[in-house]
Parts: structure tokens; C-alpha cells; sequence
């Protein structure tokens, strides 16, 4: 299949536009049907969450794989600094969903709504200022590397935060302190209509985060594969010392309407499907799953505010 | 001994008594601008906890707190309060810190930062002198601000700040340059010996109270003294948040309120403590609340002394409160 206008340049990929591995490529380990269904679950969370009506909500279709990878990747006393649009990371650590949508429906804990933060998860509560969440976590990474521990910290931001001088000061602080973070940025490529910074800046933040002297890598987001043994190896690298990475994950929001290989959910069913590990049965029973759960926790939601409202001051 | 080299040796003493502890700063690794973490680094054994980062005007205070909120207790050495007002973006996000990530279950993030600020003028550089630095800070939600006003108690003051016995959130400490260039009769203070939060009698008096802090503290004492006036001298010492019952009850004993404080007067905490005796002790009031502060306006280096108001406009305001 040729690459259409969708298709990121210089992008790393190890399944092609129809789910199947280039030539000599292996998936090193890693559980292609568990990490599906994951997907898949980020995917309907979204959706349902989209018609909560949390306040500024932004749907994140399209861009799971740097979120469920990431999750995947961290250890669980590892802390992730999300960055907005980062609901799944919460769901693939564990977090059960009567608590995920109490916490983003802003009724626990002092994150804005439409976050997803919690201290005993390690998953820290975003920042009121852009991109400043990524300093805190190269604080974070600071101490992790005084504690000598081989622990790694993570981040994410989106590609419009990379022209902020919190971004920048973040990257030499990365690199002059050594410090194990692994920074995950999601970029949006735009066939029409690319907004200021892009046509300043080129369409890599890879090609300018190297120029800082950081390990950096550029992956499809649209080819999940990629994108978590990318994270995983930096996360390595951070661990056992070897200093901070960057991965620079072009994804592409399903909201644009992009061609079907551009939805990194349906790049590894089609991956599955060539394997003969994916029917519609398997599809319906992963999404009936988490419909079920998610109906619960709306239902506990309505109970929570209906007790609220009942008190003194409560909800209305 | 310079009152510099005094906190040279406080802040080498603090990392020697808290492993936690780590000093933050540009160039502290070279002993820093004004040679405050020198006999830090001169330790062989302390010199692994010295860090030196980049220039980080935006971020430095974020990094600082993401260090906080993992168990460490940072140190930030400023070349001036002016790299605060720089970092204003990073200081709210530290300051947040800890309750943004506060939930209904599990432990409390503690972010136990505290950052050393010089201030005002004294080095003969402008700068922030003519500005409300602390006011800035002080419209901080949850950050605690600290004013050394005695030379011989700056170290001690460095010590309660870092500590972090009384304020548990991040903290910063202003050192005004006046303050660290003043004389010292006498060793330093080992110990604040009272809490850093509360407003400190330097001076029992009946008629008159006058309310003063940082560089301005010993015009405001020396005035007292040339006017013969009975007067109280408080040192208000932590400007965020103001403890107010304590600062109230001081106003109502004498009914007679005197304000003194460097830097412009538009806006300063100066205009806060007034409104709030306005508002608490009207009845008690005999006189009206009087400010006395530095210029309203731009200073060029040369003029920055115009920062702090002079021994004879204080004496002249507390005559006349006196006799009002």
C-alpha cells in the first residue's frame, strides 16, 4: 500500500498500513492480544466519556498507543506526569473504574476535572501552567536518580507544548543533569491546515529534541507496536542509567476522519487478524466488558451525587 | 565574621544535619553569587547533594518541587529575588503542589522547599529594589514568605526557613541586601528561639506601634530611639500569610499604628495590614493607620537607597501619629 499524505515521514513502524511485520521484525516479547484489548478499552472509554459532558473535554481517539504503552512500560512505583487527554493511562494501570470517573468527573481529589490524578497510583495531578508538569517530573527524575533506585519517570505532552520555554528548559535540565525521564511527546501531523508553529518549526520534534543532544527516537503512533517497544527501550536506558530519552510519537486524532491504517486500534487488529487471534466474537466480548463496568461506575457516580446532594451544601 | 560567610557555614550545616537536604542553584557548585553554598562544596562529603542545574528562570522552582514531592528537602539559592519574579509560573506550581495532588485517600505529597531570596537594595545594582517583590510573592496561594530584618538573626532565619518546623509548604526566605551588609554586635543567633510565623516584639513601648520588617526594621528602631517616642517596635518577620490575630491584638494596645517597610507603598503588604486593622480594630484606633515606605517609582541603580525610607520621614510620621 503507498503511504498517503497521513503517513508521518521518518517515522519508525514495525507493522505495515495492513497489520503485518516488515521483514525480520519480531514483536521482542511483547503480549500483541493483552495489549489489544487495552486498546480497545482506551478507545471505549473515550467514547463514553466524550458524552459525560466534562467541562473542555478533548477526545484523545487515535492517540491510545503512547498512552497504553506508557502505562504498560512504567513499573508500578513509577511515577507517570500525564499531560492532558490521558484518561486511558489511569484505566491501563489498574485504577478501577467507580474511582476513574469519580476523579474525572471532578467529585475526588483537587485535579481539574477531566484528569485523572492519584497520589497512590502514582499518577501526579496535571498543571495549571503549560508544560510545567514536565519540570516537576524532571524533579521527580532527579531524586529517583539521587535514591540510586534504577527507577525511570515518565511524562507526556503534546506537540504544541514543545515550543514553550518550560519544554526547553525541561530538555537541558534532562540532559546536563542526566536525569532518568523518559519524555513521551504526541505529535500531530496535519495534511490540511497546519496550524503557526508547525510551519516555523518543521513537523519533527525529534529532529529538534536531538539537536539538544537527547536519545531520541520517532515512531508512528498509528503502529502500536512501535510505539510501546520504542518507550520500552527507553525506558531501559533511563533505568539502568543510561540517561533520559525522548519519544516523539506522531499520532493522528480520529477526529480528522484519516484513512482506517491511521487508527492504531484497527493497525493491530488487522496484525491479530493475519495471525488468526481476533474475531468478532473475541472484538464484542472486550467491548461488552468494559460497557458493562463503565455503566456501572456511571450508576455509582448518580448514587454518590444523589447521597451529596442530600446533605447540607451538597451537590445540587 | 560577614554575615554572608555566617550563612555560608549555616547552609553546609544544614546538609550535614539532613541527608534529605539538597542545595539547588546555576552556579552553586562554584560556591554561588554571593558565596553561600562555599563551604558546602569545599565538603567533600556534602558535595554530592550541591546541584548544579542550568539556568532554569522559568522552571527551576517546579524542578525543585518535583524533588520536594519525592522525599527531598531543597535548598534554592537565588542570586536575587528577582529570579523569583522570574519563576513566578514555577513558584504557584510548586506552591500547588502538594494540594493538587491531595486526595480522600492516601499520603499527602509534602513539598518541604525552601528557596533564599535577596532583596531590595544594598549592592548598589537596582533591579528589584523600587519593586514589590514580596507583595508578589505574598498573592502566592499557599506559599509562605519569610523577611529577615535582624543582621545578627539572618542565619537564624535561614535555619527556621529550612527547616520547615512551622511552615510545611514550600517557603521563601527574603534576605534583604541591606540585612546581609549590616553590621553584626555580637555572635549570631544559632536559633530564631520563637516562631518564624509570628510577629516578634524588638521593642516595648505604650504609645505608639510600629509595625516593620526586612530592610526597613532598624530605620524603623532607629527612629523610635530619635524621636524619644514610648513606642513598640514589631518585627511582622512572615508576610504570608500575615498572622493577623497576633498583628490585631498589637494594633488594639496602643491604638496608635505606624507602618514601616521598604520598597513603593502602592499595593505593598503595608496597604493589606492597614486595611485589615481598618476592618478589625476601628474602635481601638486613635490615630490613623500610617504607611512609610520607599518610592513609588522607577529607581536607577544609583538612587536604590530611595528604596527604604529615611531615619528622619519615620520619626516625622511617628511624631506625629504620637500627638495626633
Amino acid at each position: 500500500m503507498e503511504s498517503t499524505p497521513w503517513d508521518p515521514e521518518g517515522a519508525a513502524a514495525l507493522l505495515d498500513a495492513e497489520g503485518k511485520l516488515a521483514g525480520g521484525a519480531t514483536l521482542g516479547g511483547l503480549d500483541a492480544k493483552a495489549y489489544y484489548k487495552q486498546l480497545v478499552a482506551a478507545r471505549s472509554l473515550d467514547l463514553r466519556l466524550s458524552r459525560a459532558g466534562v467541562p473542555m473535554w478533548a477526545s484523545a481517539a487515535g492517540e491510545e498507543a503512547p498512552l497504553v504503552a506508557t502505562a504498560r512500560v512504567a513499573d508500578d512505583e513509577e511515577w507517570i506526569f500525564g499531560g492532558g487527554r490521558d484518561v486511558a493511562i489511569a484505566l491501563t494501570r489498574g485504577m478501577p473504574l467507580p474511582e476513574l470517573v469519580q476523579r474525572v468527573m471532578g467529585r475526588e481529589g483537587n485535579a481539574q476535572p477531566g484528569r485523572v490524578s492519584s497520589s497512590a497510583r502514582r499518577l501526579a495531578a496535571g498543571t495549571d501552567a503549560l508544560g510545567m508538569h514536565l519540570s516537576l517530573a524532571a524533579g521527580h527524575a532527579h531524586a529517583e536518580k539521587l535514591a540510586g533506585a534504577g527507577r525511570a519517570t515518565f511524562a507526556l505532552c503534546g506537540e504544541g507544548t514543545s515550543t514553550s520555554g518550560a519544554f526547553t528548559e525541561t530538555l537541558a535540565l534532562m540532559a546536563a543533569c542526566d536525569l532518568p525521564l523518559v519524555l513521551v511527546v504526541r505529535s500531530q501531523l496535519w495534511p490540511n491546515g497546519a496550524p503557526a508553529e508547525a510551519g516555523v518549526l518543521g513537523d519533527s520534534v525529534a529532529d529538534r529534541v536531538r539537536a539538544c543532544g537527547l536519545w531520541t527516537r520517532r515512531v508512528d503512533g498509528a503502529e502500536p507496536v512501535a510505539v510501546h517497544n520504542t518507550i520500552a527501550s527507553a525506558a531501559e536506558r533511563a533505568r539502568s542509567g543510561r540517561g533520559p530519552g525522548v519519544v516523539d510519537v506522531v499520532v493522528t486524532q480520529l477526529v480528522h476522519d484519516p484513512p482506517a491504517h491511521r487508527d492504531p486500534v484497527e493497525r493491530l487488529r488487522r496484525f491479530l487478524d493475519g495471525r488468526g487471534e481476533w474475531s468478532s466474537t473475541f472484538q464484542d466480548v472486550c467491548e461488552a466488558e468494559l460497557r458493562t463496568q463503565l455503566d456501572h461506575a456511571f450508576e455509582v457516580l448518580d448514587e454518590h451525587d444523589a447521597l451529596a446532594s442530600q446533605r447540607p451544601g451538597g451537590r445540587p | 565574621m560577614t554575615i554572608l560567610g555566617h550563612l555560608a557555614e549555616v547552609v553546609a550545616g544544614l546538609l550535614r544535619d539532613d541527608e534529605r537536604r539538597v542545595l539547588l542553584g546555576e552556579d552553586v557548585a562554584d560556591g554561588g553569587m554571593l558565596g553561600l553554598s562555599r563551604d558546602a562544596v569545599k565538603n567533600p562529603a556534602l558535595r554530592p547533594r550541591v546541584l548544579s542545574t542550568p539556568l532554569l528562570p522559568i522552571t527551576s522552582f517546579a524542578h525543585a518541587a518535583g524533588l520536594a514531592g519525592a522525599g527531598r528537602h531543597p535548598l534554592v539559592l537565588l542570586p536575587g529575588v528577582g529570579a523569583a519574579l522570574e519563576g513566578l509560573t514555577g513558584l504557584r506550581e510548586a506552591a500547588a503542589w502538594s494540594w493538587r495532588n491531595r486526595d480522600s485517600v492516601g499520603t499527602p505529597i509534602a513539598v518541604p522547599l525552601c528557596v533564599v531570596a535577596p532583596c531590595g537594595p544594598g549592592f548598589g545594582l537596582g533591579g528589584d529594589a523600587s519593586e514589590a517583590a514580596a507583595t508578589m510573592l505574598a498573592s502566592i496561594a499557599g506559599l509562605t514568605v519569610l523577611c529577615a530584618g535582624r543582621a545578627e538573626e539572618a542565619g537564624a532565619w535561614l535555619r527556621a526557613a529550612a527547616e520547615h518546623a512551622v511552615t510545611h509548604g514550600p517557603t521563601v526566605l527574603l534576605l534583604p541586601r541591606r540585612v546581609l551588609l549590616g553590621a553584626v554586635s555580637g555572635p549570631p543567633a544559632q536559633s530564631l528561639g520563637r516562631d518564624p510565623t509570628s510577629p516578634h516584639r524588638v521593642r516595648e513601648g505604650e504609645t505608639v506601634t510600629v509595625l516593620s520588617w526586612g530592610a526597613a526594621l532598624s530605620i524603623a528602631t532607629a527612629a523610635v530611639e530619635a524621636t524619644g517616642v514610648d513606642a513598640t517596635v514589631i518585627d511582622v518577620g512572615c508576610l504570608s500569610p500575615l498572622p493577623r490575630a497576633a498583628l490585631e491584638a498589637e494594633a488594639k494596645a496602643t491604638g496608635r499604628i505606624v507602618i514601616v517597610h521598604a520598597g513603593p507603598r502602592t499595593g505593598g503588604i503595608g496597604a493589606e495590614l492597614a486595611a485589615s486593622f481598618a476592618d478589625a480594630a476601628i474602635l481601638h484606633l486613635d490615630a490613623p493607620v500610617v504607611r512609610v515606605a520607599g518610592a513609588d517609582s522607577p529607581l536607577r541603580p544609583a538612587d536604590e537607597g530611595d528604596a527604604v525610607p529615611s531615619v528622619e520621614r519615620v520619626a516625622k510620621a511617628i511624631e506625629r501619629i504620637a500627638s495626633y
